[in-house]
């Protein structure tokens, strides 16, 4: 194939970050003149790390990036638009109170006198440029009474003014309805003929089968190939996507699972945007057992959990822990009732960054008793306790006044489990509890789960990572676009393949098969 | 053990460090604006510098060092009360208005109530302290209820707070026998004695607020409570999710500050006057912001912050009668002081940030790595 055939060509692109997390190996990946490409995997594959570097948010530690035939230094999004690249992010970087016309000219508004804007001119440019690529707006509305798609329309038309030939989308449909997406399609579609290239980043497999040309699918931080889309399977494109380069083996005995403690019934939630997150979604968890829900990121995981602990409130249905409802519960009320969690966010929630790693651990037991004497803390029991928990949970740090922020990331996940899995919990809830620390540390947590629940803890596990809720789950569930689309009872017989079918939404179980995951 | 006493040690000394560098450079920088304006600047500086405590004739100035211990109580009062709300993350500026308010109605009760020497002095300043308390409710509990700012709204209250002090000292309780506007004179036995014998104005306050000091501190590190405080006040989504009462210990922070600062602004009105005469902010609870920053929230480094300030004021206040030098200066040389500690904080909060940005793209990134590696 002749070198001037691509338009972009990036060429063994590694990227390190600077706490030694490679978020990119060695990745090839080239783009076609007036092609729609795919850049497809699962969320932390390093799609996003690598649009980044080719937008110039961020600069590639090794290989080469060439546009048009020359090698570039990509040093700032504005050396990007200027080589013609441009973007079109995920989360739209708009401002609400100025007009569509303003949003476009902004930084480039031309002027009247010098010195005023000229608004006349602005309207004028964006009504050109809206009719030539058939992305109809009004540019005399602001951002903030227009619907969300028209916001996207917007936000391309903005890459267009400034001269992009080269579109980068970021999961350009997930805020989408479906008539927008399909709306959408036909504008990308347009543009093709027109002869720019379109980058479009994604997930979704029906989509990039519908309007897309080649695709080039990333797994862990490297290229898994380039494929022509319409020579490739859904199947075979899942299965890259998600399937696992080495299979971890956890031993455990097997469950004896008895009462049910955790019962969700019914549970639904719409986002901000009216996306319905989670759709009717039932299940329930017993004493002695690990549920695990997989599912690619985004399919109502993380609202679901939030619902579980309050962190957020949903639209209907009911969250039961032993009989009781926790809807609406204080965390106070709902910790007091046995549940622990370790969040997904662990900077957010997880832990006080300043403060030390004994402040850290004694967080949701600072009232008890055996901490107090009289209104003064009893430090001997505190210093005894944390210094306990440190040595069981092998937190490695100087004492238990250094300050947790200062610990790495596999260190700090185990101050947050330290303090989950030292209040004597009925149910544990772990979102993504073993996400970007280090293996010790990973291997460390996932025994000590296991060990709780052979203790009779009921244990919901959450998880992107296969591996991980494939071997340490009981039995499982799969969520895909807020449902749950399939529930396995024994884990031994699931492959990959299987798995890869029910997260990216290919099959879907019958209600009478997933309502199985209902004890009562 | 050793080895995390000597880090800690290490620790303190750079903090230290740090601090003293940023006072050496404002007064670098005071230093060249003297010698810009003045035409005697050495005598300017000598009297900036070593004036509050050396005589004339080089002996060790007993009665101005009590002075400044003295302007030292009401400013611990509020250095207090801000470490405390500023630790909740509650940026509270209505110490302010506590102050003058509390200074107002420990007078009134001294004059109104009648007690026994040593019980109405205390008396007359915890009804302060609890009016004051009371008065915090409002921008605490709009803010918990609400989500008002309540930095906006306890600024709007300082001069809500003392207009309302100026209207009842001018048209209810006025001493019309005056020529200034004033109360009448409070009782002998609402009075705070003083300490030191012939006049001073360095009364046992400054005993009760180094008490105070302690107990805050004590309060601060060593209690449920005051661990409440500090963590709302680093993550406030962390201690919620840990089972916090949020919203309760946001107002109890307010609360102890009201408290806090009305106890300043009694025990000062009740110490240095015998009547109240305050006819505008006194202006206690901006130093109080100001002392709160230099002891970077923690209650044990208020008296030092305090008494700088102090010490600082005595000699702009000297350097402008004995010098050329306009005792505006000080304003300038608190600015250049205010101006190198804020710096040094942005400094602490960006770095803070930056370690935070690098774990949450830790956290986004590594599943890359984590994968590759199983």
């Amino acid at each position: 194939m002749p070198q001037s055939e691509y338009v972009v060509q990036m060429k063994g692109i590694n990227k390190v970050y600077p706490n030694g997390i490679a978020a990119n190996r060695g990745v090839d990946f080239n783009v076609r003149r007036g092609e729609i490409h795919a850049l497809m995997g699962e969320n932390g594959a390093g799609k996003s790390t690598l649009m980044k570097m080719l937008f110039g948010l961020e600069q590639p530690t090794s290989g080469e990036i060439i546009v048009n035939g020359e090698t570039v230094n990509l040093t700032s999004p504005t050396v990007a638009i200027s080589k013609g690249i441009g973007m079109v992010h995920q989360h739209f970087m708009l401002v609400p109170s100025l007009t569509v016309a303003e949003n476009i000219v902004l930084g480039m508004a031309p002027k009247k006198g010098g010195l005023f804007m000229d608004m006349e001119s602005a309207v004028k440019l964006t009504e050109e440029y809206a009719e030539k690529y058939n992305l109809h707006v009004d540019p005399k509305a602001k951002v903030m009474d227009i619907p969300v798609g028209m916001k996207q329309k917007v936000e391309i038309l903005k890459a267009l003014v400034r001269g992009a030939k080269i579109l980068i989308l970021d999961e350009p449909t997930a805020v989408l309805t479906t008539q927008e997406t399909a709306e959408l399609f036909r504008e990308l579609i347009n543009l093709k003929e027109q002869g720019y290239t379109i980058i479009f980043i994604s997930h979704k497999l029906n989509e990039i089968k519908q309007i897309t040309d080649r695709l080039t699918i990333m797994r862990a931080g490297k290229s898994m190939g380039v494929y022509e889309t319409a020579s490739i399977t859904k199947e075979e494109i899942s299965r890259l996507m998600v399937g696992r380069d080495v299979i971890l083996t956890v031993e455990k005995e097997k469950a004896q699972p008895t009462d049910t403690v955790l019962s969700v019934k019914d549970l639904e939630y719409t986002n901000e945007w009216n996306k319905k997150m989670l759709d009717k979604v039932s299940f329930s968890v017993r004493k002695g057992e690990i549920l695990g829900i997989a599912g690619v990121e985004g399919n109502g995981q993380r609202e679901l959990v939030d619902m579980l602990f309050n962190l957020n409130r949903p639209d209907a249905g009911s969250v039961k822990v032993n009989g009781k409802d926790i809807v609406g519960v204080s965390q106070r009320n709902i910790r007091s009732l046995g549940v622990s969690l370790i969040p997904e966010d662990r900077m957010t929630y997880g832990i006080a960054a300043t403060a030390s790693i004994e402040e850290n651990l004694i967080s949701d037991r600072v009232g008890a008793k055996r901490f107090n004497k009289g209104p003064l803390f009893d430090m001997k029991a505190i210093h005894k306790e944390c210094d306990d928990l440190i040595r069981d949970f092998k937190v490695l740090c100087k004492s238990g006044q250094q300050k947790v922020g200062m610990l790495s990331g596999g260190n700090i996940q185990k101050v947050v489990v330290a303090r989950e899995f030292s209040c004597d919990p009925v149910l544990i809830i772990a979102d993504q509890p073993t996400r970007g620390i280090d293996v010790g540390a990973t291997e460390f947590i996932r025994k000590k789960l296991v060990e709780l629940s052979r203790a009779g803890a009921a244990v919901l596990l959450v998880s992107a990572d296969l591996n991980e809720v494939m071997e340490l789950s009981d039995s499982l569930i799969v969520m895909c676009g807020g449902k749950i689309a399939a529930y396995f009872e024994d884990t031994a017989m699931l492959t990959d393949e299987i798995m890869g079918e029910y997260m990216l939404g290919l099959k879907r179980q019958s209600d009478e098969e997933i309502g199985r995951v209902c004890h009562e | 053990m050793n080895n995390k006493s000597m880090k800690d040690r290490r620790l303190q000394v750079f903090e230290i460090l740090r601090g003293a560098a940023a006072i050496t450079l404002a007064l670098a920088v005071a230093t060249v604006f003297i010698f810009l304006c003045s035409d005697e600047p050495f005598t300017a500086l000598k009297y900036l510098l070593i004036g509050p405590i050396v005589k004339d004739n080089g002996g060790f100035n007993t009665s101005s060092f009590y002075t400044i211990l003295a302007a030292m109580i009401p400013t611990i009062f509020t250095g207090l009360a801000t470490c405390v709300m500023f630790s909740a993350g509650q940026f509270n500026l209505a110490s302010e208005g506590c102050v003058m308010a509390g200074g107002f109605v420990g007078a009134l009760c001294g004059i109104y109530i009648h007690m026994n020497t040593g019980l109405h002095a205390v008396v007359c300043v915890v009804i302060a302290a609890a009016l004051c308390g009371l008065i915090m409710l409002v921008p605490a509990i709009l803010k918990v209820k609400l989500g008002a700012s309540e930095m906006v709204m306890s600024l709007m209250m300082n001069y809500i707070i003392m207009y309302v002090v100026l209207h009842f000292l001018n048209n209810t309780f006025a001493d019309r026998s005056k020529g200034s506007t004033q109360t009448y004179p409070f009782d002998e036995t609402a009075k705070i004695p003083s300490l030191v014998p012939g006049g001073s104005k360095l009364t046992w306050g400054f005993v009760v607020a180094l008490v105070f000091v302690v107990i805050v501190a004590l309060f601060m590190y060593r209690t449920k409570w005051g661990y409440t405080i500090r963590m709302i006040g680093i993550n406030k989504a962390f201690s919620e999710y840990s089972g916090m009462n949020v919203g309760g210990v946001i107002v109890l922070s307010q609360i102890i500050g009201g408290v806090l600062a009305g106890m300043g602004g009694s025990i000062e009105v009740l110490g240095r006057f015998n009547t109240f005469l305050w006819k505008e902010l006194p202006g206690y609870g901006w130093a109080g912001v100001t002392i709160a920053i230099l002891a970077k929230n923690n209650p044990i480094f208020v008296p030092f912050a305090a008494f700088f300030i102090a010490y600082l004021n005595k000699g702009c206040m000297l350097m402008s009668t004995h010098s050329d030098v306009p005792s505006e200066m000080i304003d300038i040389i608190q600015a250049a002081i205010f101006l190198f500690f804020a710096a040094e904080q942005f400094l602490a909060g960006y770095r803070q940030k930056l370690v935070v940005r690098s774990a949450q793209a830790d956290l986004a990134k590594t599943e890359t790595a984590e994968g590759g590696k199983a």
